[in-house]
């Protein structure tokens, strides 16, 4: 059975200097560097979902993805090849969410090519102290794989809702140009690993794997101590969760794709490898899906 | 089963306030000089008093839920395509998402939930992801759910709006709304979605946009509604056209047309639009309640469905087309037959206590 698959990714990590990146221009610029290692042009492009919740001046219409769309030149105007950008907001799980949608989008023959993007920064001039962000940006370009039995297997998902009040971001629109207060409970990574071992088993089961079959598991790199809890909830070894927190710090929506493109340049990820992606996310929800490479 | 997706049940959620154009205009602190009622063709519309977006978007799910064959706990998916995500005053919620305060709401346990986001092609957006997930295998059924509390927009446009060409004047028109619609397979070759498809022309990306005012609270839009119109109405059309073609109807075939409900002017310039690139005279079969509602964005389709089945004017077996414009710029039409949901949205909402 033919799946969906990463046919290239590109990335924008947290960079340093004086100059700040937005949102947008880390979305763009992770886009340019996808598009750069892909086999397909931008006009081969016939879905594009944005999934970064946090963004320049906290703007609500249009579709961010408009705007991505605009800057990456992609099919831009109306008539010939076409292209549909929108936005898809589930949290830090939206980049997984998003790859699900397209994924579906493949399998059931409407689209040959997507792509999923994302940018998080907190655009505030005086960023309230809880609510800072390490801007970043991540995008991932899928097809339909042409080899049998590689790429994305089975998405799970496992929301708890009724812990919805532990991660909150809204924007206060009490002040010109708004504030973006995003509130996490100490509750949260408790929520997030019992979602976590659900999320997995539930993925497991639906690609008859078993967690002993996973060389890799390839989580949003939420923090050391949280990561080092994983490999006890998940029941893998420890080796096998990649952890880069060292280096990489939790940049939300975009972590675990920058999580993957460190692990694929350190060589981890070599064709028939199968890794378990995680995201941890409001609502409480947990997004886990495998991949075989 | 086909291919195709149906609606299987419909809900929407009209708060009972009505607030006239004039009472709008009138708490202007500079009021323009412009006949907006004029202009637009919009005199009235509903506004949530003590309730709030997402309020809207679960109290549209519930009665959805209501007349759906399907229990709560037997919803695969839940997707809140909403813009305006104000949950509580002088707040925009971004997290959780909106589909999760609804799932919670209603007791969805293992439903798939996440919002779309496009403008006011949400609710079309959303049955298109919908559409996807249920040809793929991975779901069977599911929910499009908005609640669109736009008041808060009109009131810092009453504050700021400060000649009669401002940018914000278009916030005036709108309403609340909450609405929802469950979609599932087809049973019927014959029924359901025959087409849907939504394109994005983002060169036209900077024709309308929302965030935080920069002069005081609250949340702004501005539109060049001019230059949107004259956009949208250019290219429109060539995909009307197409919808028209894939379905293999012609103008006799189409018992309803129901655009987007921008205002009554809008939808007269959107109707010649068509008729020029055509080159002919069309029927009498655009559907439009703008003058009453205004514009509820997202929930724009479904309240005109709610509100054209019970005046009894869309009926049972009627091949319908859905036109929308959004922000973006985003163009979606669809083609859709019904099935009996005409006649049972009907019978359960004068069955229904109110």
């Amino acid at each position: 059975m033919r799946r969906a698959r990463i046919e290239s990714l590109g990335v924008s990590p947290p960079r340093r200097g004086l100059l700040r990146w937005g949102a947008l221009k880390h979305t763009v610029e992770a886009g340019k560097r996808c598009l750069a290692a892909s086999k397909y042009r931008p006009a081969d492009v016939r879905v594009l979902v944005n999934a970064g919740v946090h963004r320049d001046g906290h703007v609500c219409e249009p579709a961010i993805a408009c705007y991505v769309q605009h800057a990456l030149d992609i099919n831009v105007d109306f008539h010939g090849r076409r292209t549909l950008s929108f936005d898809l907001l589930n949290g830090n799980v939206g980049m997984l969410s998003a790859a699900h949608v397209v994924s579906a989008q493949m399998l059931a023959g409407e689209v040959a090519v997507g792509m999923v993007v994302a940018g998080e920064a907190n655009s505030d001039r005086r960023p309230d102290a809880e609510s800072t962000i390490p801007a970043s940006g991540a995008a991932m370009l899928l097809d339909l794989s042409p080899t049998s039995g590689t790429g994305f297997g089975a998405f799970a998902f496992d929301t708890r809702e009724e812990r919805a009040d532990l991660y909150t971001s809204v924007v206060s629109l009490k002040e010109p140009h708004g504030k973006l207060l995003i509130r996490r409970r100490a509750e949260l990574e408790e929520a997030w690993l019992e979602g976590a071992a659900a999320a997995a088993t539930e993925a497991f089961e639906r690609d008859g794997l078993t967690p002993a079959d996973v060389d890799l598991v390839v989580p949003a790199q939420v923090s050391p101590a949280f990561l080092s809890r994983l490999p006890a909830v998940l029941g893998v070894p420890r080796e096998k969760v990649a952890d880069f927190t060292a280096t990489l710090p939790d940049t939300l929506t975009t972590s675990f794709v920058l999580a993957l493109d460190r692990a694929r340049s350190e060589g981890a990820l070599a064709p028939g490898r199968r890794a378990l992606l995680l995201a941890f996310g409001s609502g409480v929800t947990v997004g886990a899906a495998t991949y075989r490479f | 089963m086909t291919r195709k997706i149906r609606i299987e049940s419909l809900g929407v959620r009209l708060p009972e306030k009505v607030v006239t154009t004039e009472e709008l205009m009138a708490s202007c602190r500079r009021r323009p000089r412009l006949d907006l009622e004029r202009i637009t063709g919009i005199v009235t519309r509903r506004v949530a008093v003590d309730e709030y977006a997402g309020d809207l978007a679960v109290g549209a799910a519930r009665r959805a839920l209501a007349m759906s064959r399907y229990a709560p706990e037997e919803l695969d998916a839940i997707v809140c395509t909403s813009i305006s995500k104000h949950n509580r005053p002088d707040e925009f919620t971004f997290e959780p998402a909106t589909a999760v305060l609804v799932r919670r709401a209603v007791g969805a346990k293992k439903a798939l939930v996440f919002d779309v986001v496009n403008a006011c092609a949400g609710l079309l957006n959303g049955i298109w992801v919908l559409q996807g997930l249920i040809r793929s295998g991975a779901i069977r059924c599911g929910m499009v759910v908005s609640g669109e509390q736009n008041m808060p927009l009109a009131r810092t446009a009453a504050r700021e709006v400060r000649h009669s060409l401002d940018g914000q004047l278009a916030a005036l028109t709108l309403g609340d709304c909450g609405a929802a619609v469950i979609v599932d397979a087809s049973p019927d070759e014959a029924v359901g979605f025959h087409w849907l498809d939504l394109v994005s022309g983002a060169r036209h990306d900077h024709y309308c946009w929302s965030k935080p005012s920069s002069r005081g609270s609250g949340g702004i839009l501005v539109t060049k509604a001019r230059g949107l119109q004259i956009e949208g109405n250019r290219n429109f059309p060539a995909y009307l056209k197409q919808a028209l073609d894939a379905t293999g109807w012609d103008w006799s075939d189409v018992h309803h047309v129901i655009p987007h409900q921008v205002s009554t002017r809008a939808i007269r310039q959107g109707i010649r639009a068509i008729s020029r690139y055509m080159g002919c005279d069309l029927p009498d079969v655009f559907l439009s309640h703008a003058e009453t509602f205004g514009n509820t964005t997202t929930a724009s389709h479904a309240l005109a469905l709610h509100d054209f089945i019970l005046r009894g004017t869309i009926r049972s077996g009627q091949n319908v087309l859905l036109v929308s414009g959004a922000s973006g710029i985003v163009i979606s039409h669809a083609t859709f037959t019904f099935d009996d949901l005409p006649d049972r949205y009907r019978a359960h909402v004068n069955g229904a206590p109110a």
